[in-house]
């Protein structure tokens, strides 16, 4: 005997993924050219750096916490990713490879910091994040004195020029961040943590996980999300300046709990927030392609994603919404 | 407690305590320059200390605007930090309340150049200054009933940019190369800016000559490169091979439609932009882009604050002075492939000294309401 598949639980499992096909039929009823290869791939190349960040973040809600230092991290990132690139030959082919390892420990060491002011000064994360990205946003306008920064090496710029199968390689790297996350969130014992953390933290610390370390670790693996962010958003315009991270961070978070992921911690994972993202970047593109006036988008994108949290989030189990 | 931080606070209960009795006597404009005496009275302040409010460090534009205003510290004898900056980060609350404190800092005795963030906010900074016996320059935002003439000396003048001739002349640029047909589409600044408008209506007014040419949308992309590329590939989705040219409203948005463009594999489409960035006159040297329009702010950023100043120390008399030199448009360059180089070299590559003293020499009239 087959176990019912229409439960509740199934319903909230699946909500994100069931809005996003039928927003994805919606557009296509209204103008059939968003259904087309060149357009999904449109999609993709948008979604591609803010599907990065979502991910980095998602580590952190889960967990129960919250991380808004993204703008700056990714600016900072950014920037000396580009100053790195120059510094090393300006091509990949004469060394300029050297800035990817070196500014993903720049991503984790920002994170790093992040996570020890959490933790070791006992600043909530809100706070604490939000301060280290203002240091950060600070230190990029600091070293670019407000200017532009750009790269120019066609090796480089594969990663928005080069397709495969109609998409470009951008698009695979962050396909393979999300499995990562995927793997480390499903498949590990930190991951396991991380959910144990976010469910409950006085339970996980009485069943002896070392709370502290989950969270500085949560933290550093955002900060490298961030990171593979910042390479990839550079990848995609050819240039960096103080203001690139702006606008990740309401992005990333939206699109996290559109996908299903809980503010509150201890629910959701990497497919949620890929859903998340896919939905509010289809959205996005999908009211412009349709002719949507402008005016009337912003409200349309509040509305949607209001719309997609009520759908897609198990709120019977909670007693209070803070 | 600091003197300073007592000083401020008795500042601001005192200028509360008027403003609620002004208001409560619907007075609000009218009585604050009665308390304090107006401005006609006013004798000449010496040693000002001087300060520039505007948006933020991280956009070339701001950064040219504050070189001048740094030029001009220097040109009286003063190190550049002489200037204080007051950063409103885009925020009109945070640009009056920052305007306020430096007024309480020095007692009125100042000179401030300042780009109110949004036009209602230039009147209720204009009153402060007043109220407190500085003096203050603005640029870009006012609203249209505002006037420096009705704030006695304190407000000294306001210089905005017409945004629609010059615009209009890029489009027509645009146009030629599209060889007089097809489909072009605009990519905006925030709607409800000024620039924005006007950029929009100057194309609008050149399309208007040419029956063959359709604007296919125009939509805000927010002066945002990364917006910029994201519209672009949108607009692409739904016009495709009709869109034969590409109307920017600043130079950072047509980064990210080249951007965009280059992700499809797009070479050669005609694009104009606006503003005369180093990174997009490179661009128009290039080929890459057609045409943009400098606006010179170093010098506007240079003679904002010293006009503030001058008025201040009593170099001219505000009141006195016609009202063309209250009210005025800042100068523009055209820049296309054929001067490109040339004007490179004079405006960006060496900074041109300019008399500071000759106020409204490059300015480019007075400001027209419609």
């Amino acid at each position: 005997m087959a176990k019912r598949l229409l439960t509740y639980e199934n319903a909230v499992r699946w909500a994100p993924l069931l809005v996003l096909l039928a927003l994805m039929l919606l557009f296509t009823a209204i103008n059939p050219a968003f259904l087309t290869e060149r357009n999904l791939a449109r999609i993709a190349i948008a979604a591609a750096p803010a599907l990065m960040v979502a991910v980095g973040v998602t580590f952190i809600i889960i967990m129960g916490s919250i991380d808004l230092s993204m703008e700056g991290s990714i600016s900072l990132t950014a920037v000396l990713f580009c100053f790195a690139f120059v510094q090393f030959g300006g091509t990949l082919a004469a060394g300029a490879w050297l800035a990817v390892p070196l500014i993903l420990l720049a991503g984790a060491g920002i994170g790093l910091v992040n996570g020890l002011v959490h933790v070791r000064l006992r600043i909530p994360s809100f706070m604490a994040s939000l301060a280290i990205g203002f240091v950060c946003t600070g230190a990029a306008i600091l070293v670019t004195g407000g200017d532009i920064v750009k790269i120019d090496d066609d090796v480089f710029r594969a990663l928005l020029t080069w397709r495969i199968l109609g998409f470009p390689l951008m698009v695979y790297v962050a396909a393979l961040g999300v499995v990562v996350a995927w793997v480390i969130l499903s498949h590990t014992r930190f991951g396991r943590h991380l959910y144990a953390v976010g469910g409950g933290e006085e339970l996980a610390h009485a069943s002896g996980v070392n709370v502290g370390r989950v969270r500085l670790v949560g933290f550093v693996l955002a900060g490298l999300f961030y990171a593979v962010a910042a390479i990839l958003q550079v990848a995609k315009l050819g240039q960096a300046e103080s203001v690139t991270g702006a606008n990740f961070m309401f992005l990333s978070i939206t699109s996290t709990v559109v996908g299903g992921v809980a503010l509150w911690g201890g629910i959701g994972g990497a497919w949620n927030t890929l859903v998340g993202v896919l939905i509010v970047f289809v959205i996005n593109n999908g009211m412009v392609v349709i002719g949507l006036p402008d005016y009337v988008q912003n409200g349309m994108l509040g509305v949607l994603v209001i719309i997609a949290v009520i759908l897609s989030t198990d709120r019977r189990s909670i007693s209070f919404v803070k | 407690m600091s003197t300073f931080i007592k000083d401020f606070i008795e500042k601001e209960t005192i200028s509360r305590r008027n403003f609620l009795l002004a208001s409560a006597a619907g007075l609000t404009t009218a009585a604050i320059p009665g308390v304090f005496g107006g401005g006609a009275a006013q004798a000449a302040l010496t040693d000002p200390a001087i300060a520039w409010s505007y948006r933020d460090r991280a956009s070339a534009y701001w950064n040219s605007i504050v070189s001048g205003g740094e030029a001009f510290v220097e040109s009286i004898g003063k190190p550049k930090d002489f200037l204080v900056n007051l950063i409103n980060e885009g925020s009109s609350e945070k640009s009056l309340a920052d305007i306020k404190a430096f007024l309480a800092k020095t007692n009125g005795n100042c000179a401030i150049a300042c780009d109110a963030n949004d036009s209602p906010n230039a009147r209720p900074v204009a009153e402060a200054v007043q109220a407190a016996g500085g003096y203050i320059s603005t640029i870009w935002n006012k609203t249209d009933d505002a006037h420096p003439w009705d704030f006695g000396d304190n407000w000294v003048s306001h210089m905005s940019w017409s945004d629609e001739k010059p615009a209009e002349q890029t489009a027509r640029i645009l146009i030629e190369a599209m060889g007089g047909k097809g489909g072009i589409v605009h990519l905006g600044g925030i709607a409800a800016n000024n620039p924005a408008v006007e950029r929009l209506n100057g194309l609008k007014n050149a399309i208007k000559d040419f029956p063959d040419v359709e604007l296919l949308d125009a939509q805000p992309a927010d002066w945002d490169t990364q917006k910029g590329a994201a519209l672009m590939s949108q607009f692409l989705t739904r016009y495709g091979d009709k869109i034969k040219g590409v109307h920017c409203a600043n130079d950072n948005i047509a980064y990210g439609v080249i951007e965009a463009l280059k992700a499809e594999g797009i070479e050669g489409m005609p694009i104009v932009a606006y503003d005369g960035n180093p990174e997009a006159v490179q661009m128009v040297m290039d080929g890459q882009l057609l045409a943009t329009v400098f606006t010179n702010p170093h010098w506007g950023g240079g003679i904002t604050a010293a006009l503030a100043y001058h008025a201040a120390i009593g170099s001219f008399k505000p009141s006195e002075e016609p009202k063309e030199h209250r009210e005025f448009y800042g100068p523009t360059i055209m820049v296309t492939a054929k001067e490109a180089a040339d004007f490179k070299a004079k405006y960006l590559d060496s900074v041109p000294t300019y008399d500071w003293t000759d106020h409204w020499g490059p300015s480019n009239g007075q400001i027209q309401y419609k």
